[in-house]
């Protein structure tokens, strides 16, 4: 859900669209976006399970404090997604526990 | 190990004030932020600020940071983004990561402008995916530019709840209530005012039950809570909402301050730094400056940057005694005029059932977010003339008065000190030139003619939503408290350059609503 216009920024300014994959399931997002914000564009809402207990989490602070939306991004475990730039190709894909991922 | 006369930590208001003003007295300053960006919450406000023409009143956050900003680079400030701060030791060591590397930095002197911290409120379900701080969704609409979700819960009606609650209007969310377990609101009634005219209900004396959904939220659960703040059984309610907003308040970022060994004291659920009026803590040439010495506003955050900026340069030996102390009373009585407005922090926690003018505070405002119709003409903004004429709903001390400087006719008169609520000067004669409603960073200014001499009156409404109506679109007029009350005809929309991009809708309805109507909405009644 991408807001397109607003009262008050005004329309986004054209950014380049990138691709990108979700436990493998390719994605479009756009230059300059953390990770994570390209993944709320496409409806997704976890990010991780927990280790014990296997909850999901989602997007928490947004500002790279809580963890809460940690991923294993090009195959390394624990990244911010929040904080971290989308890039081409990247491969995005939910972390399970300390950084198993699915596939 | 690189040295700088000034280490400023935190590009926000307060830090970027503190250098600047340090810089202006010819020390060399280093500012180092954790962010991409610089601004600090700044970035994020896309409402007008409230405040004097000197406290930048009227203009929207982001463009007071990117004046700061602007402000500092001229002055030749070194401003390193995605520089996290990790240490402050003895003799003022800055440890800051830069890339992968930590890098060490040696201040003469250093200001800690870190900003506070959002605080978490646990209940069950809290964890599920969708739900998030205000903050996070005001990155993730401002910055991103992607909807946090579609159908929203607030909790808190603090200034944060408030300001957050209508940006999530703003950007095609919808809010199904704001909730808080204190009796009244505690924000500013005029931020609730202009999220209530819309529809949007206020709970208060009420909390969260719980989140509901498996793996992610598809519902909440709230319930009243007695005196004691237990649950009322049988007073649950519930929505359907895919995302729950957290917005319980703020404590400073205090970690670097504990590190350099600041003494502290309770402040809330936290704790903030011992500071004089320089901002200094108890650890020699370590200042505190904005919300980590204490959660406030932007324009005490600015002023209390300049005071530390200044107090360091006079410390290091930049600036003479007497200009100093020249500047130092300049800053100081300003930040005196701000501090009597209802949140300061000596008047935070006290009742607020009248005004500094000896009003009485709107119960029903504090309880739900408008003010009751019957009210409004007890308020010197407030009053019934023939002809076109400002109607200024501002019925609280605020620290602010861009509405008086806005008017070219002197129909607004803020008088005496700046908390003073606005009156209108009924001898005036109001041009209808509608300044005065973009101006207000309460959107609480309405233009009225109650009578058109067909029975019929006009009122013009602050309107920051989209789609923009179009001249003759036939929708119904909102009361204060968002219930329909008739059907109204837009018989103009202005947005001008000046009016920064607050657009003037004016439509008209039967002359008896001339004073109740305060919204419209794109909906024939049925
Ligand atoms: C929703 C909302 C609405 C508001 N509306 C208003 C309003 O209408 N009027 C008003 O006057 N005020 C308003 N405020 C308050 C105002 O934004 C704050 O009081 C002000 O930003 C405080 O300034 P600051 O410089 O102290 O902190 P901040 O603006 O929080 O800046 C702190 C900076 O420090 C950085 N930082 C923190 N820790 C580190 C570290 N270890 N290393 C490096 N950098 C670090 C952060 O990244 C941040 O950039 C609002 C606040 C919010 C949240
Ligand atoms: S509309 Fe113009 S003239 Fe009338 S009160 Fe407002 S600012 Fe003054
Ligand atoms: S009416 Fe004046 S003092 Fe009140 S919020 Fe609006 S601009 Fe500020
Ligand atoms: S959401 Fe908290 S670190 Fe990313």
């Amino acid at each position: 859900m991408r807001i397109k216009s607003h009262p008050i920024l005004g329309e986004v300014k054209p950014a380049k669209s990138l691709t990108f994959t979700f436990d493998g399931q390719q994605m479009l997002g756009l230059e300059g976006e953390p990770i994570a914000a390209a993944l709320r564009a496409a409806g997704v809402m976890i990010h991780r399970y927990t280790k014990k207990r296997k909850d999901p989490r989602g997007l928490f602070c947004a500002i790279g404090r809580c963890t809460d939306c940690v991923m294993i991004v090009n195959g390394r475990p624990n990244v911010r997604t929040c904080v971290t730039p989308l890039e081409e190709g990247m491969i995005v894909k939910t972390q399970y526990g300390a950084g198993e991922a699915s596939k | 190990m690189k040295r700088y006369d000034l280490i400023v930590v935190g590009a926000g208001p307060a830090g970027l004030s503190a250098a600047s003003e340090a810089a202006s007295l010819g020390l060399g300053v280093a500012v180092f932020d954790e962010n991409a960006k610089p601004g600090g919450q700044l970035f994020k406000q896309i409402h007008k600020f409230f405040g004097s023409k000197e406290h930048k009143a009227k203009m929207r956050g982001t463009a007071i940071g990117a004046e700061l900003l602007d402000e500092a680079q001229r002055l030749g400030v070194e401003v390193f983004l995605n520089s996290p701060v990790v240490g402050l030791y003895d003799n003022r060591e800055v440890l800051v990561r830069q890339g992968d590397a930590v890098q060490h930095y040696k201040g003469d002197g250093v200001i800690v402008a870190t900003g506070a911290n959002e605080n978490i409120l646990a209940f069950e379900g809290w964890t599920l995916p969708g739900v998030m701080g205000a903050g996070a969704a005001q990155t993730m609409m401002n910055i991103n530019r992607v909807m946090p979700g579609k159908n929203i819960l607030m909790l808190g009606s603090g200034n944060v709840g408030l300001v957050v609650g209508f940006q999530l209007l703003q950007a095609g969310s919808k809010l199904a209530a704001v909730v808080d377990a204190a009796p009244y609101i505690g924000g500013y009634g005029v931020h609730a005012a202009k999220i209530a005219r819309t529809g949007v209900p206020f709970f208060l004396s009420h909390t969260i039950v719980k989140a509901e959904g498996i793996d992610r939220v598809t519902g909440a659960v709230i319930a009243q809570v007695d005196e004691k703040w237990n649950v009322i059984p049988g007073t649950e309610k519930s929505f359907e909402v895919d995302t729950i907003c957290v917005a319980v308040g703020l404590s400073s970022s205090v970690e670097l301050l504990k590190m350099a060994g600041c003494e502290m004291k309770k402040d809330g659920l936290g704790v903030i730094p011992i500071i004089d009026d320089d901002g200094e803590t108890s650890v020699w040439g370590v200042f505190a400056a904005g919300d980590v010495s204490g959660i406030e506003e932007a324009s005490a955050a600015m002023i209390e940057g300049r005071l530390s900026g200044l107090a360091a340069a006079g410390k290091l030996g930049f600036v003479g005694p007497e200009a100093l102390k020249n500047r130092k009373e300049e800053l100081l009585s300003a930040l005196e005029g701000l501090r009597d407005g209802m949140f300061a922090p000596k008047n935070r926690g006290k009742s607020q059932d009248s005004t500094s003018e000896g009003l009485p505070v709107s119960k029903c405002l504090l309880a739900n977010g408008f003010l009751d119709d019957s009210e409004t003409f007890s308020y010197p903004g407030v009053k019934s003339v023939p002809g076109l004429h400002p109607v200024i709903e501002c019925t609280q001390n605020i620290p602010c008065n861009p509405c008086q400087d806005a008017c070219p006719k002197g129909c607004i008169k803020v008088e005496g000190k700046i908390i003073a609520l606005p009156v209108f000067d009924e001898k005036s004669k109001c041009s209808g030139c509608g300044l005065c409603v973009a101006s207000c960073s309460g959107q609480a200014i309405f233009l009225v003619n109650e009578d058109l001499g067909d029975g019929k009156a006009a009122v013009t409404i602050p309107y920051e939503l989209l789609p923009l109506p179009a001249k003759g679109a036939v929708g119904t007029a909102l009361g204060r408290s968002g219930a329909p009350l008739c059907p109204a005809v837009v018989t103009e929309v202005k947005l001008i350059g000046a009016f920064d991009h607050t657009a003037l809708m004016t439509f008209t309805v039967p002359s008896k609503f001339a004073m109740t109507a305060r919204f419209w909405k794109n909906e024939v009644p049925a």
